[in-house]
């Protein structure tokens, strides 16, 4: 752990929003290899820029597991909380985020465990009631409604997968390591996960086609 | 929408950023500034908040670890053997010869 670490951080990311630091800052354009030496040398802004460059993607693979609630928020505290407590065990010669990612992925599956909650169930909690045909004006919203309630019907390690590939970038490899499973794994879940979703979403085509007057 | 093979290598940018869309949500810059409460509470702990959360809990089990050890030794001991005997007295009551120590002994006494 840290030493007498304070996350000095900015806490209002100003207009630019979380992603987009103030160029005031000390440590803008400081690589993430050496915000995690700072941190472990007990600099906490270090660690508060890190949070807020990776805080929303962690977020979304929580909410990948979880689905969209304040479990999935707690999920993300803990496992930021696990990272500050074992930074200096991090290996800077490797990316911080897939990492970062492991630990919160660890958290929220641990949460789901102790809170015993059905798999894929969550998400679907948090959809409207897609029977109802949407109309043109629902549209973007309603499509994604549906897209969260496809992605509640897959498998979670396929979820996980599709989420860290195509939402965050991640290499397959990279996810292979998240996942604990070869690589060979890892493109048959994204596979079968795109699948999954393009047959969910051709049907709300087929449904706004069909509401279309 | 593409058509996908197992063998993709890309990501697909329309699908990531729907994706995207619809697990983050419109409070990012609150969810962030909670995130950092929550860090920055954990790293205001320090060694002696620790230490005082633990110190009760600490404090009780050494002390019921000396009371066990106590019990043990009064069991284990079985108390004064009476008064043992001078080295010169053991030298007259003994039939065997007498051993160097207890010859030491009887000198240093003046006996």
């Amino acid at each position: 752990m840290p030493s007498g670490a304070r996350t000095g951080v900015r806490r209002d990311p100003g207009p630019g929003g979380p992603q987009q630091p103030s160029s005031a800052s000390r440590i803008d354009g400081v690589d993430d290899a050496e915000l995690a030496r700072r941190t472990a040398a007990g600099d906490g802004e270090a660690f508060g820029e890190l949070v807020q460059r990776h805080g929303l993607p962690a977020r979304r693979v929580a909410r990948a597991i979880l689905g969209v609630g304040e479990d999935a928020d707690d999920a993300v505290q803990n496992g930021l909380i696990a990272a500050w407590r074992a930074i200096g065990r991090f290996d800077r010669r490797r990316p911080f985020r897939p990492w970062l990612t492991r630990i919160v992925a660890n958290a929220a599956l641990d949460l789901r465990r102790r809170r015993k909650v059905r798999d894929a169930a969550p998400i679907s909690e948090y959809v409207a009631d897609t029977r109802v045909k949407p109309d043109r004006a629902a549209d973007h919203a309603l499509f994604r409604e549906r897209l969260r309630d496809a992605l509640a019907t897959l498998p979670e390690k396929q979820r996980i997968a599709v989420v860290l590939f195509d939402a965050e970038g991640y290499l397959h490899a990279e996810i292979a390591e998240v996942l604990g499973v070869p690589e060979g794994t890892v493109r048959s879940y994204v596979f079968h996960a795109r699948r999954t979703l393009r047959r969910a979403l051709a049907a709300f085509g087929e449904d706004v086609k069909e509401g279309t007057p | 929408m593409i058509e996908y093979t197992p063998f993709d290598n890309q990501p697909d940018p329309m699908l990531g950023a729907e994706l995207r869309a619809a697990l983050d949500g419109p409070d990012g810059a609150p969810f962030l500034a909670r995130m950092l409460a929550a860090v920055e509470a954990e790293a205001a702990e320090t060694a002696w908040d620790v230490l005082g959360r633990w110190a009760p809990r600490g404090l009780v089990a050494a002390a019921a670890a000396a009371a066990l050890f106590w019990v043990i030794v009064r069991r284990a001991d079985p108390g004064p053997q009476g008064p043992v005997a001078s080295a010169p007295v053991q030298m007259e009551v003994s039939p065997a010869q007498p051993e160097a120590t207890v010859l030491t002994v009887s000198l240093l006494e003046g006996r």
